[in-house]
């Protein structure tokens, strides 16, 4: 792609935005967004629907204008204090969650459709739709099309112009669940081939994870963690990322040293919480746990039982229940597949490292409308 | 967009021969009564057009000649210009205030978006009726400026009158097919034609205006069909279209032949326009698809307002305000003069009367079609509504015509009868009273129906207990619908009505003809209360 290096040799951000806000009236749709895409670098944005992940994208494209902050396509100012650059000179290329196609155009035109000026232009569509794997597809009308072909025509249609940035907008959203799986990946090739800078906004914490070079988590108008895919997941920035990223129990630990005591065991603190003194809520995830079968028995009486179970298809996961009402969501492992609803078992902490929360930090309350996983999370009372 | 009921593929397979022979697939083939019914129907409304044909192919005088006659020639060309001005009139004023009512901060948006479409209700005549009257030689205008020494208004008469009614009294066909296509285009897509590249001027150029085209193309062409059509506004202003020559031909003399050639001119004309508008119809659809998530953003007009409201108001006061104060104009001289003011009792009678007995029969004929069309698709199914919706869209005069024809020499009993009058609605109306129930029946499907047989009720049973109770305001909203086109009907009524029959209508327009405006003016009232009840019932309706 058009890389716009300075002559230093430090890469120009596809991408920056800064302070980024933006209100509706009284709601405030996004509150000091900051983000950055390096070149050729995917970057995912995950939050529930409402977040604002939109409205970022919307205001990239120039498509509305921001109450504050500054975006840079490139190095580009587009736009920030002094006006803005109009969507069609700022070298974006958009892909819709309905995919917007031109009904009356066929999928080459709809292709076509922003390099009218260039003189190769079918040379271009032929490689686009080549690219997307649509070869024969260009004489055909967008309502004679599926879903999925629908999409790649769109991806086609916005790489034509070999835009500085791509935008994706929720593009699985209007797949079936098999299609979608198939087309994330065709999606990530396509992209790599092109060598293309791209933000892509979902509220699938699978889509987020597995696209994304980096993953941006979004709650409530503000960017609450941007970090590599592993490091959101195993070093969550706040409690509504580590319950909304994959499936979280937040525990309460006594916490000193880097190391902090859970009722289960101890957990080794890393990054920023292995300063903290005191009373805090460590992440236990449920492959931290080892989960073993315990006699029913008398002696048995302040055992963990399994109330829930939950059959993925790859793996079990059981949420049990102690004595005095704690839930946690724990992996069967093999050794324990056969566990029922009602069965006593003992739990286990693994040698883990993990990330606690302070309770100044603790008292940010989740999403309102926290992903399912989320929702069965449980914070200790 | 017509769901699909049964699948027609169903019966050809094994599969389907096994479950009729269970009887468990009875929509498989369409039960005989409801078949019958349906091609009655369409009989009743392709044989007149036959025989038209074949009077016409019969005449003693060279038909060619006669079609080749300067004359003719001057008819034929005079229509066909005032479609084309019509067809531009109605795009003029029509493409703008869709735009201004769904697009723009417009003051008064609401408003105006219901009195811009309320004309449609305004029979030609009753416009044509007031613009003479208003604007002709000893009009209410002449008379208020004959004491400033004002002797001669602009002639009224002819192409510029004529033209000028019909553009404001079918614009809306243009304005609801342009506000149906920029209401339902989904925002995205503009947006997505800004991120590659365009101007927003260039949007509309290669987006939005392409997307709209064929629906306000097939607006554009209904409203030509009206006006190629009509008979009330050409014949009030005076102008020699094919429709009033026609008449005149039919009135004036004895081979009634010629008038048989005109009209077949004049249909074939007619069916040129409807199978364009059919095709055009379809591609727009094709555009369609879902109804937009997020409307496109609209535009603030800044001191463009007040100009716009302007052209808004201008539109609105030519064909709703003129009409409403020339009738009262007239009305109030004629009580002032102590003239013979009296709306008599045998045109409303006569209306009344005819829109009742018509929609009831359309009504009873509607059910059986609309199931027919609804449940049983298939030739015979389509057929059926092709030649429902085809005689809809005939120009009256050659309906009645044909009728004429169909009468004198065939079935001499009918001829001058109040049934055939009735009869002959009913049947050219029919799309009207099928359209809704249809539309319903394919919406409701036979969920309900099975629902009841699995409960132990018997198909008949199951349809009067289930379904006729869920289509029954659609059949209301149909008969209203025939109602008040049987109420607004002109040439029919004028050709097909016994000898001293009166309707508002053929009132309406005999006075209108002789000079009388005054005692046009209360029949011209009636008629206006009468047409807006009906519309306020099928507003309900919709609003429900």
């Amino acid at each position: 792609m058009s890389a716009v290096r300075v002559p230093t040799g430090q890469p120009v951000p596809a991408l920056r935005i800064a302070g980024l806000e933006r209100v509706y009236g009284s709601i405030v749709a996004l509150s000091g967004v900051d983000l950055e895409v390096r070149q050729a670098e995917m970057l995912t944005v995950l939050g529930p629907s409402g977040c604002g992940k939109t409205t970022v994208l919307r205001l990239v494209a120039g498509l509305e204008q921001p109450d504050a902050g500054t975006i840079e396509i490139a190095g580009r100012r587009v736009t920030g204090p002094g006006g803005s650059v109009p969507p069609e000179r700022r070298r974006v290329g958009m892909v819709f969650q309905d995919y917007a196609l031109f009904p009356h155009l066929s999928v080459a035109d709809n292709v076509a459709y922003g390099i009218r000026r260039d003189p190769d232009r079918a040379v271009r569509v032929a490689e686009l739709l080549e690219l997307v794997n649509l070869p024969d597809a260009g004489d055909r009308m967008p309502h004679e099309l599926s879903g999925g072909m629908q999409q790649r025509v769109a991806m086609a249609r916005a790489l034509a112009p070999r835009p500085d940035i791509v935008l994706l907008d929720e593009p699985f959203s209007n797949l079936d669940a098999a299609l979608r799986t198939q087309l994330r990946g065709d999606l990530r090739e396509i992209l790599r081939a092109a060598g293309a800078s791209a933000i892509l906004v979902t509220h699938d914490q699978d889509e987020a994870l597995t696209l994304g070079d980096r993953m941006a988590v979004m709650v409530r108008g503000r960017i609450e963690q941007c970090d590599p895919p592993e490091i959101v997941y195993g070093e969550p920035a706040t409690p509504f990322v580590a319950t909304f990223v994959g499936t979280g129990n937040l525990v309460h630990a006594d916490c000193r040293l880097g190391v902090g005591m859970t009722r289960l065991g101890p957990v080794r603190l890393v990054g920023a919480s292995a300063r903290i003194a005191g009373g805090a809520l460590a992440v236990i995830r449920p492959e931290h746990v080892e989960l073993e079968e315990a006699a029913d028995g008398p002696a048995e009486a302040g055992a963990w039982r399994v109330v829930r179970r939950r059959f993925t298809g790859s793996e079990i996961l059981l949420e049990v229940e102690a004595p005095d009402g704690l839930r946690l969501w724990c992996e069967a492992g093999p050794a324990v597949r056969r566990l029922r609803i009602g069965d006593a078992v003992r739990l286990r902490l693994r040698d883990v490292e993990t990330v606690a929360f302070a309770p100044s930090r603790t008292h940010q309350p989740a999403a309102a409308e926290p992903a399912p996983v989320a929702a069965e999370a449980v914070v200790e009372r | 967009m017509q769901p699909l009921t049964a699948p027609s593929g169903l019966p050809r397979s094994a599969a389907g021969r096994g479950l009729r022979r269970w009887g468990l697939a009875p929509r498989a083939r369409p039960p005989l009564p409801l078949l019958i019914v349906g091609l009655v129907v369409a009989a009743l409304s392709v044989l007149p057009i036959v025989y038209l044909g074949i009077r016409a192919a019969g005449t003693d005088a060279d038909a060619v000649a006669f079609l080749l006659r300067p004359r003719t020639i001057a008819v034929l060309g005079s229509t066909v210009a005032l479609g084309l001005i019509v067809g531009a009139g109605t795009i003029a004023i029509g493409l703008p205030i869709a735009w201004l009512t769904t697009r723009t901060d417009l003051p008064g948006r609401r408003w105006w978006t219901v009195l811009t479409v309320v004309p449609l209700a305004i029979p030609s005549y009753v416009l044509g009726f007031a613009f003479v009257a208003a604007f002709g030689p000893r009009g209410a205008l002449q008379s208020l400026l004959e004491p400033l020494g004002v002797q001669r208004l602009p002639d009224v008469y002819g192409l510029p009158g004529a033209a000028c009614v019909l553009i404001l009294a079918s614009y809306p066909y243009v304005l609801l097919a342009a506000r149906a296509g920029m209401l339902r285009e989904d925002r995205s897509v503009e947006e997505a034609a800004r991120t590659l590249g365009d101007t927003r001027r260039m949007v509309f150029r290669r987006v939005t205006m392409p997307l709209l085209g064929p629906a306000i193309a097939a607006g554009t062409l209904l409203a030509v069909l009206y006006a190629l059509s009509d008979f009330g506004a050409v014949s009030l202003l005076q102008f020699d279209s094919f429709s009033r020559a026609i008449y005149l031909q039919y009135r004036a003399t004895f081979d009634r032949s010629l008038a048989a050639i005109l009209a077949l001119v004049l249909l074939g004309l007619t069916l040129v326009v409807t199978f364009g508008e059919a095709r055009l119809r379809r591609r727009a659809r094709e555009f369609a698809g879902r109804p937009a998530r997020r409307p496109v953003e609209s535009v603030t007009l800044g001191r463009w307002r007040w100009p716009a409201v302007a052209f808004v108001a201008a539109v609105v006061g030519l064909a709703l305000v003129v009409p409403a104060v020339t009738i009262a104009f007239w009305l109030i001289r004629a009580l002032g003069q102590g003239e013979t003011f009296r709306v008599g009792l045998e045109p409303i009678l006569g209306s009344l009367g005819t829109a009742a007995a018509a929609a009831v029969l359309a009504t009873v004929l509607a059910l059986p079609v609309a199931l027919l069309v609804a449940r049983h698709p298939g030739r015979p199914g389509r057929i059926v509504e092709r030649v429902s919706y085809g005689a809809f869209a005939l120009p009256g005069i050659v309906v009645a015509l044909a009728l004429v024809f169909v009468a004198t020499t065939a079935l001499p009993v009918l001829y001058q009868t109040l049934a055939l009058l009735i009869g002959a609605y009913a049947v050219r109306f029919l799309a009207e009273a099928v359209g809704p129930v249809r539309a319903t029946l394919a919406r409701t499907g036979l969920r309900l129906e099975e629902a009841g047989r699995t409960l132990g009720d018997g198909p008949v049973r199951a349809f009067a207990r289930l379904t006729l109770p869920v289509v029954r305001p659609a059949i209301l909203a149909g008969a209203a619908l025939v109602f008040l086109s049987v109420v607004k009907e002109l040439p029919m009524a004028l050709i097909l009505g016994p000898i001293g029959f009166e309707t508002l209508a053929t009132e309406i327009w005999s006075t209108t003809s002789e000079g009388f405006y005054a005692r046009a003016a209360g029949p011209a009232a009636v008629l206006l209360v009468l047409s807006a009840g009906a519309m306020a019932v099928l507003l309900r309706d919709d609003a429900r």
